[in-house]
């Protein structure tokens, strides 16, 4: 069974990573013509990728500068894998930027045409160093393992001689040495790396035409999404794939750490995005508020509500929080998860809605009807949003009446039943929903005959400091990702899974006594 | 930092440069012919333009005699207001010569516009820009609700801002903005596409050239020359100015030979105005300091060079 799995996982990976490869080939030969890129909206899926990736990397690198700089040693069994990971992420996302330029011939130009005030510039300088720092840290904490792999004479060993890079010294001294000098590395990395996300941040923060964008708080919010996804990349990892040299005793409390870590991160991370959106809010700024009503009702609302929300936020703390499911080390690492795919909602939400708004009014349809289909808010017919609230209603009883039988067993120290655990879970998940659709009801989907209104369409919020949030204009995205950007994507992301399972495999990344 | 200086061609060079000059006054002049009345009309309520006109000299369109080949004169006597924005200019070239900087700007009469969209045209013929790449746009909004509606018209070129937010933010220096005429200008062979100029615009100015064609098979008016940047690029898969940004730069091919940017030449309600913004006697300089005039966003201290007379 397990084997079946396997094959077909493998096979899914290297089908998807093959139609993803002929996906770029297209986009190399024939140009951002097979984007839906246009003049109101030039980034897209590839950019937000780009800072997903980046983000990932930074995280997971600062994450490991916890155990060798600031000598956080629990944590130390999986510092070789979170700089790897680091550094396969990296390379994923300049790879994304690569996939983005309109002369992808001439990336390596930034290197001879040189604007020192490109925050882009300066990034790219910054990138440079990180890829050297963590090349540098991962080569001197594996060079003692490389030089004991590359005994042998088969080919796994020949290639760790050649990485060892003809250093022989296997001596206890050496070891020391070279974690001196990784932590050395580590301190001069903390300052790249958040530059490296930081700016990343900054690269955005700095476009003042995107009220959205400029602002001195977005590369701090960039550095603290960034810590959340390396640390819940880390968890994932460690929870199904990594550490199998470890006791299991030792590696499922090491889940459960870096859990806890994740979730504060996490819980921080939605502070500061509260913060942005009720003061944007509070601002009521048109050009800001916008945006914001862009990513909370516009025609992608479902990213900002569903996978950032709900699937990248609330159900992982909820399992990693909860007694029930927070001391299983697989719930916990499948939380991880939850938050490194739910963080690709924060990212796509960082990029597109900010560019979707017009920077003049009349700019869209000054010219030309674009291409790519404009697509206003979601457009549902009105019975669906009464049934839907019908359910939701019906379905948030149930869960009360269900969460108080629990209450009421646990009460008499009865063990709850499945069936009433299920209802109970649905029944929240359906409670969520119904807040879901009465607020989308809030922005102007009134006309419908409000069959459980609450009372709450009769309230005039309008004329309240978070007037603009219940603004009535309609609400248009420019962009919609074309076949060929996600196909890229995945090809993309397919090749960095492929690098990461080869790498993973081939270096000592993992060593049973540690330093 | 390659400087394109092809451009910097000396004014009136050869004689196809002063035969496109010549019928360029010649259309103008058989223009005013036809409007004439009109533009006296407007004349007399113009404060900058109607103390070039002398009341007593009546233009009689009937009168305008056929021109005759280095004869042409003003229908009425008086200067249309496009000779004397080829005047200013040929004054601001002159100075370019002596090696003194200029400031090229616009000055956009808001309440002449029409929202003909001819300068959207002219443009695209000009410089020949693909689908969905338009160096000026006309934007159109309704202002008001019904029955007291009108619709207004802004004409929106790139405002070759002061202090460009589009330029520091280049990764490998390929826009910046010309010392000598204050032009925001594009090098397409440097340009990576990286399209980060075309978020920092806060007007919407810059475009990517996406290497779309109006037809399939693209047909010989997509496939021939542009002359922008005097550099005659044909658009070819892969090639630039195929996936680089690009953008207005007030027609550079057409100014350095003493013709105006194809937008303000073709204005048909005479709304666009073109010169040195540096000079005090140009057509530009003398409208901003007479009317009242707003720029656009301001707040973001861009200091834009192109002037909206209200």
């Amino acid at each position: 069974m397990k084997r079946i799995l396997t094959i077909a996982a493998w096979s899914v990976l290297l089908a998807a990573t093959g139609v993803g490869l002929a996906a770029v080939a297209i986009r190399v030969v024939q140009g951002l013509g097979v984007t839906n890129l246009n003049y109101i909206v030039p980034w897209g899926v590839w950019v937000a990728f780009y800072i997903y990736f980046i983000g990932l990397s930074a995280g997971s690198f600062l994450l490991s500068t916890m155990i060798y700089v600031f000598g956080f040693k629990k944590l130390e069994p999986i510092g070789r894998l979170a700089l790897f990971s680091a550094l396969i992420a990296l390379i994923a996302g300049l790879n994304f930027v690569l996939l983005d330029l309109g002369h992808m011939e001439r990336f390596w130009t930034v290197f001879v045409n040189r604007n020192m005030w490109s925050v882009l510039e300066i990034e790219i300088h910054f990138y440079v160093l990180y890829i050297a720092v963590l090349l540098a840290e991962l080569w001197l904490l594996m060079r003692r393992d490389l030089i004991r792999c590359g005994q042998g004479s088969d080919w796994k060993a020949k290639l760790c001689k050649l990485m060892a890079l003809g250093s022989r010294d296997t001596s206890e001294e050496s070891g020391a040495k070279d974690i001196r000098r990784v932590r050395i590395l580590g301190m001069l990395g903390v300052p790249i790396a958040i530059g490296v996300h930081g700016g990343t941040g900054a690269l955005f923060a700095v476009v003042k035409a995107r009220p959205m964008w400029y602002g001195p708080l977005f590369p701090i919010i960039f550095i603290v999404s960034a810590l959340v996804s390396g640390a819940a990349l880390l968890t994932f990892l460690l929870a199904f794939f990594a550490g199998r040299g470890m006791p299991k005793e030792q590696r499922d409390d090491l889940v459960l750490t870096l859990g806890k870590i994740t979730a504060g991160l996490l819980a921080f991370d939605l502070l500061l995005m509260w913060s942005e959106f009720s003061v944007g809010f509070y601002g009521n700024i048109p050009e800001d508020i916008e945006v914001l009503r862009m990513m909370l009702f516009g025609p992608f609302w479902w990213v900002f509500w569903f996978v950032q929300i709900i699937f990248g936020a609330i159900i992982p703390l909820l399992l990693i929080l909860l007694p029930a499911s927070g001391k299983s080390p697989r719930w916990v690492g499948f939380a991880g998860l939850m938050i490194v795919i739910g963080i690709i909602g924060v990212r796509l939400n960082i990029v597109i809605p900010a560019l979707s708004l017009p920077v003049l009014p009349g700019f869209d349809t000054a010219y030309t009807m674009l291409p790519a289909p404009s697509q206003t808010t979601l457009a549902y017919p009105p019975e669906l949003l009464t049934w839907l609230t019908r359910l939701a209603v019906v379905a948030a009883v149930v869960s009360i009446v269900a969460f108080g039988v629990i209450g009421m067993r646990r009460l008499r120290g009865q063990p709850g039943h499945v069936f009433e655990r299920a209802l109970a879970g649905v029944g929240t998940v359906a409670a969520v929903l119904l807040l879901v659709f009465l607020i989308i009801r809030w922005t102007g989907q009134t006309t419908t005959t409000a069959a459980f209104n609450l009372g709450l369409t009769g309230l005039d919020l309008t004329h309240t400091p978070i007037g603009g949030i219940l603004g009535r204009t309609e609400l248009h995205s420019f962009y919609i990702p074309s076949p060929n950007e996600w196909l890229s994507s995945i090809g993309v992301i397919g090749l960095t899974i492929l690098m990461f399972i080869i790498g993973y495999n081939i270096l000592p990344l993992e060593t049973k006594e540690g330093h | 930092m390659s400087q394109t200086q092809t451009i910097e061609l000396a004014p009136e060079t050869g004689a196809a440069e002063s035969r496109r000059r010549f019928l360029g006054k010649f259309t103008s002049a058989v223009f005013a012919g036809l409007v004439a009345p009109a533009v006296m009309q407007l004349a007399h309520n113009d404060p900058v333009l109607a103390d070039e006109v002398p009341a007593e000299e009546a233009p009689s369109p009937t009168a305008a005699a056929r021109p005759a080949a280095g004869d042409v004169k003003p229908i009425s006597g008086e200067q249309s207001v496009v000779d004397r924005m080829l005047d200013d200019l040929q004054r601001a070239l002159k100075r370019r010569a002596d090696g003194q900087n200029v400031r090229f700007g616009m000055a956009v009469d808001l309440q002449k516009c029409t929202g003909c969209r001819a300068c959207t045209i002219a443009c695209k013929a000009e410089n020949m820009t693909p689908p969905e790449v338009s160096y000026n746009v006309v934007l159109e909004q309704e202002v008001g609700s019904y029955p007291n509606v009108k619709r207004t018209f802004m004409y929106k070129p790139c405002f070759h801002c002061e202090n460009p937010p589009c330029t520091p933010v280049c990764p490998v220096g390929a826009t910046y903005k010309r010392e000598e005429d204050g032009i925001v200008v594009i090098d397409y062979d440097i340009c990576i596409g990286c399209r980060y100029c075309l978020t920092a615009c806060p007007y919407g100015s810059r475009f990517i050239d996406l290497g779309k064609t109006y037809t399939d098979p693209p047909q010989p008016y997509e496939t021939s020359a542009s002359p922008e940047y005097d550099e005659s690029r044909v658009r070819a898969e892969g090639g630039s100015p195929v996936g680089n940004a690009r953008k207005c730069h007030f027609c550079l091919q057409r100014i350095y030979r003493g013709m105006l940017p194809a937008c303000t030449e073709t204005c048909i309600g005479r709304a666009i105005h073109f010169g040195d913004l540096d000079d005090p006697d140009s057509v530009v300089a003398k409208l901003i300091a007479a009317r009242s005039h707003i720029r656009l966003k301001e707040e973001l201290g861009t200091e834009p060079n192109v002037y909206y007379l209200v």
